[in-house]
């Protein structure tokens, strides 16, 4: 395994391997079974294993999960110190938008019920 | 979707025309967001977002409507560097779209654009937030504590 050094284009790098869905959910099923090959994974997802492998890849490249041999396949984990640093970054700016967005509801929710009652709904 | 992409979706209780003029309106985006917001709804228009008081550590960002067509979809970037036309590459783009929903209005709302820009630019906006959040939390409540212990015999 290479050392990695955490720079900022490795955080954009990181970013960008969290903000695909299909990755995320390789990573949630990493998480679940403890660990798993891009065969046992490919079984639970709708994409080939092909797919799954090229995920992993990008996912290995980030220092989200990490590989090791086991028989013919690679057998990968995730690394939870790096999962913790990038959910942290990723939480930060969603749960953002999580409080603007209740926001936006109760503003709207309150216009709306000014205007029934000013309608006699 | 290989860019870094954040994706939110919400229920609101309320016709899509009051969510789009909840979304787009400067009025209601300072109720929700920045402390100020100056822009013209017109598409390409030039504008700002006014984090805190500016002539105290605060921020002014730029903002520039892309799309307004109501009452489906409102979308614009922010963040891009003053006198620059905002692009992809340069800024985030936020995008809501709204669909009508039983009695309401499903609103899903999407920021792209991390993986060009970093994603220091979002943190750096919301660590400000959490920071003026934070005082705002205690000094609200150092106040009646204050009083309380003025008014102990």
């Amino acid at each position: 395994m290479s050392t990695r050094v955490i720079t900022g284009s490795v955080d954009d790098e990181l970013w960008s391997a969290i903000g695909d869905p299909t990755r995320r959910r390789l990573l949630d099923l990493l998480l679940a079974d403890g660990g798993g090959t891009a065969t046992s994974l490919g079984r639970q997802l709708p994409v080939t294993r092909q797919a799954v492998a090229k995920h992993l890849g990008v996912l290995d490249r980030v220092g989200l999960v990490r590989g090791s041999l086991a028989g013919r396949e690679k057998r990968y984990q995730v690394d939870d110190a790096q999962l913790a640093r990038a959910a942290e970054q990723l939480a930060s700016v969603g749960s953002a938008w999580d409080a603007r967005l209740q926001r936006i509801k109760g503003i709207a929710e309150a216009i709306q019920r000014t205007q029934a009652d000013r309608r006699g709904d | 979707m290989e860019l870094g992409t954040i994706e939110r979706e919400i229920f609101v209780d309320a016709d899509p025309e009051v969510v789009f003029e909840v979304v787009s309106s400067p009025d209601h985006v300072k109720q929700w967001w920045p402390d100020d917001a100056r822009y013209d709804a017109a598409p390409g228009s030039p504008g700002e977002i006014v984090f805190g008081d500016p002539a105290a550590g605060g921020m002014v960002v730029q903002f520039s409507v892309v799309e307004a067509l109501p009452p489906r979809t409102f979308s614009f970037r922010w963040t891009h560097p003053v006198g620059e036309t905002p692009a992809r590459g340069n800024s985030l783009l936020v995008t809501f779209e709204l669909a009508p929903s039983g009695r309401g209005t499903l609103l899903k709302m999407t920021e792209t654009g991390f993986r060009e820009m970093g994603w220091e630019v979002a943190v750096l906006e919301e660590q400000y937030r959490e920071h003026v959040t934070g005082w705002d939390f205690y000094l609200a409540r150092l106040g009646p504590y204050a009083e309380s212990l003025a008014a102990r015999p």
